[in-house]
């Protein structure tokens, strides 16, 4: 402990002065406006709104994820997969029909069916399209745009292709798996292969339960850190972006679009509520940048970035992003000139 | 073991806070009523976890292995990286439990821009002139009163309130309310009322209203003008929006922003940043006890 202080005291007290320093030189009112008490309480409630949001769902997603390590083997889901890649872009697609997850507890499900044998192309379809083409949120989208229905069936179509398209891409370009290698020092302690777990779940109902708990805690940790870290981004950008501010961008075309995606990403907020908030732009944006908006927040978002990154290589990542922005920004820009 | 110690704690610690905040009805700040069964839900999956934890230390501190399976391995041994990990878990805990709690106020509502003329969006339907061609249905359904002298009353109130397709529900709701001599905007449909005012404004003008919610301000309105808003939320707190109505009175700056008042008055229209937007000829303001719960919420049952 007296070692770690000798080693990390200084440089932080460093850093402290640097960043008071910068404050003094540039703007003193910043600290001040930031912490200041309506700020802070604005901050705490949204923070902590997200993170109580998403803990049924995150705990959805681990216990939906351990008990699919626990009870399903390799040979089950191989034998489940279509082989022809076009019929498993699909079938991914349209898996979030039979298991409507939202995107926090979409990642440790799709990494343990890639890590059992899933081909990649198939879960990331899965994790881009099973957020949006899902019975729950077509209910929600509707509700909100109860004025404009064909934006529900829009953002279902537009998110069912802009998956498939990416799917295929990868299917044809990607040679490595996307996964992350693990390293044995890394925080996952069940980042390996579990080749040896069949023994174990074979030790009867008691030994599955413990089985169950113990990935599923393991993996609630290793999902928890960056949702929280997420929660707290989004929170402080929520409570200090004017959001009058921004919306000067609505009537520049490529901008308006630039900014909703920009904005979704932000917002992070879970894919069931997202039309409700995309409602509220309704008068001052177009259709096409609420549909992109509506498209690209629930595949890809700062929160799921973390969580994204805990799971594949930083490149994937990052390629996975500018593919789905790009396809997103076209696919929803022709909607809104056909429709 | 101490991993699986700390983690038991931070996963009680949270199971604890879901608890705390039910118990002393903070969960409504956070959390719309109908995800608050889903939350207290997980506190029991926290629970669980948080025991299988403390079993786990046991079962280490034994000398057995570990019972899942034997592949647990100890995370990061590098102190300062758990610090920061468990320490990311801890600090919304501390936040909860340490920090007093307001609500949302002007200070966010602020940020996200008041809305002060309902849910946009709906196609306003042109005024009731009986020459002009109004909405489709409600044309067919009552034709102009100069062509049938004996037109019941039922007419009129179809040709004050045109409808289409979309804004059918408001349209059924607006008659109600017209019928009422003091229009009280409700808590469980304010978000809905508000509109059926602003599209039906017309009809409504010089009608009384009344309302309650926090004063909001800008620098534009001056000191004769405030807006009382509420915070409509659909899932937590993260997607709530404010919605307010405009309010005229004289002495309005005597109000600060975030306290809470009803006020009654007789609606109207004014210019607000070039548009031109409903507002209240207030007649009674009184400052009053913040309610229960600060928000509204989107009534699903609508129309």
């Amino acid at each position: 402990m007296l070692k770690f202080l000798f080693r990390f005291g200084t440089p932080l007290i460093g850093a402290g002065c640097l960043v008071m320093l910068a404050l003094i030189l540039t703007n003193r009112e910043l600290p001040a406006h930031l912490f200041s008490s309506a700020n802070l309480q604005s901050f705490k409630i949204l923070f902590i709104s997200i993170i109580l949001e998403a803990f049924p769902f995150i705990l959805l997603g681990v216990v939906f994820s351990a008990l699919l390590q626990v009870f399903v083997t390799d040979a089950m889901i191989k034998k489940f997969t279509p082989k022809n890649p076009i019929a498993g872009v699909l079938f991914g697609a349209l898996l979030g029909l039979l298991f409507p997850l939202c995107e926090c507890g979409m990642i440790p499900v799709v990494r343990r069916l890639i890590r059992k044998g899933m081909p990649a192309y198939i879960g990331i379809v899965y994790l881009l399209a099973g957020p949006i083409v899902n019975p729950i949120v077509y209910a929600s989208t509707f509700t909100a745009f109860r004025t404009t229905p064909t934006m529900a069936y829009s953002r279902m179509g537009l998110a069912f292709a802009v998956s498939v398209i990416v799917g295929l891409l990868l299917y044809k370009f990607m040679r490595r798996s996307p996964l992350k290698s693990v390293t044995p020092a890394s925080f996952a302690p069940h980042g390996h292969s579990h080749s040896h777990d069949h023994d174990s779940a074979g030790k009867g109902f008691r030994g599955r339960i413990a089985s169950i708990l113990s990935h599923a805690s393991d993996e609630f940790f290793e999902m928890g850190k960056y949702l929280i870290f997420g929660a707290l981004l989004t929170a402080v950008l929520q409570t200090v972006i004017d959001r009058s501010t921004l919306t000067a961008f609505a009537d520049q075309p490529l901008f308006s679009y630039l900014f909703m995606m920009g904005f979704a990403f932000i917002l992070s907020i879970c894919s069931t509520s997202d039309a409700f908030i995309a409602s509220s732009f309704s008068g001052m944006f177009d259709f096409g940048p609420l549909l992109a908006f509506l498209v690209f927040g629930p595949m890809i978002d700062l929160k799921n970035t973390l969580m994204l990154l805990t799971t594949f290589r930083v490149k994937f990542v990052l390629i996975l992003i500018a593919l789905t922005a790009g396809l997103t920004l076209v696919g929803a820009w022709i909607m809104e000139v056909l429709l | 073991m101490t991993h699986h110690l700390i983690r038991a704690a931070i996963l009680t610690g949270f199971a604890m806070f879901i608890v705390y905040l039910d118990r002393t009805g903070e969960m409504m700040l956070y959390i719309a009523p109908r995800m608050e069964l889903y939350v207290k839900l997980s506190a029991i999956g926290l629970y669980a976890a948080a025991i299988y934890q403390v079993y786990a230390a046991l079962q280490k501190r034994l000398g057995h292995a570990n019972p899942a399976c034997d592949c647990a391995q100890e995370p990061s041994p590098s102190i300062f990286k758990n610090i920061i990990i468990y320490g990311l878990f801890v600090f919304p805990l501390l936040l909860g439990f340490l920090v007093p709690t307001g609500t949302l106020g002007s200070a966010l509502a602020s940020k996200k821009g008041v809305s002060l003329t309902g849910i946009s969006g709906y196609e306003r339907t042109s005024a009731p002139n009986p020459l002009a061609p109004i909405g489709v249905t409600s044309a067919e359904a009552s034709p102009a009163p100069a062509q049938q002298p004996n037109a019941t009353a039922t007419d009129s109130l179809a040709l004050l309130f045109p409808y289409d397709e979309y804004t059918e529900a408001h349209a059924a709701y607006g008659k109600k309310l017209y019928a009422q001599s003091l229009i009280s905007v409700p808590e469980k449909q304010f978000i809905e009322t508000l509109t059926t005012l602003d599209l039906y404004r017309e009809a409504f003008m010089g009608k009384e209203i009344e309302l309650t919610g926090f004063v909001y301000r800008e620098e534009d309105m001056g000191r004769e003008r405030l807006a009382v808003s509420r915070f409509a939320m659909n899932c937590c707190s993260a997607d709530a929006l404010p919605y307010g109505l405009m309010i005229i009175w004289p002495k309005a700056n005597d109000y600060a922003k975030d306290e809470w008042i009803s006020v009654r008055g007789f609606l109207t229209t004014s210019t607000y940043m070039g548009n031109e937007i409903i507002t209240l000829e207030a007649i009674k303001l009184e400052r009053i006890k913040a309610p229960e719960s600060p928000y509204v919420y989107p009534d699903l049952d609508f129309g």
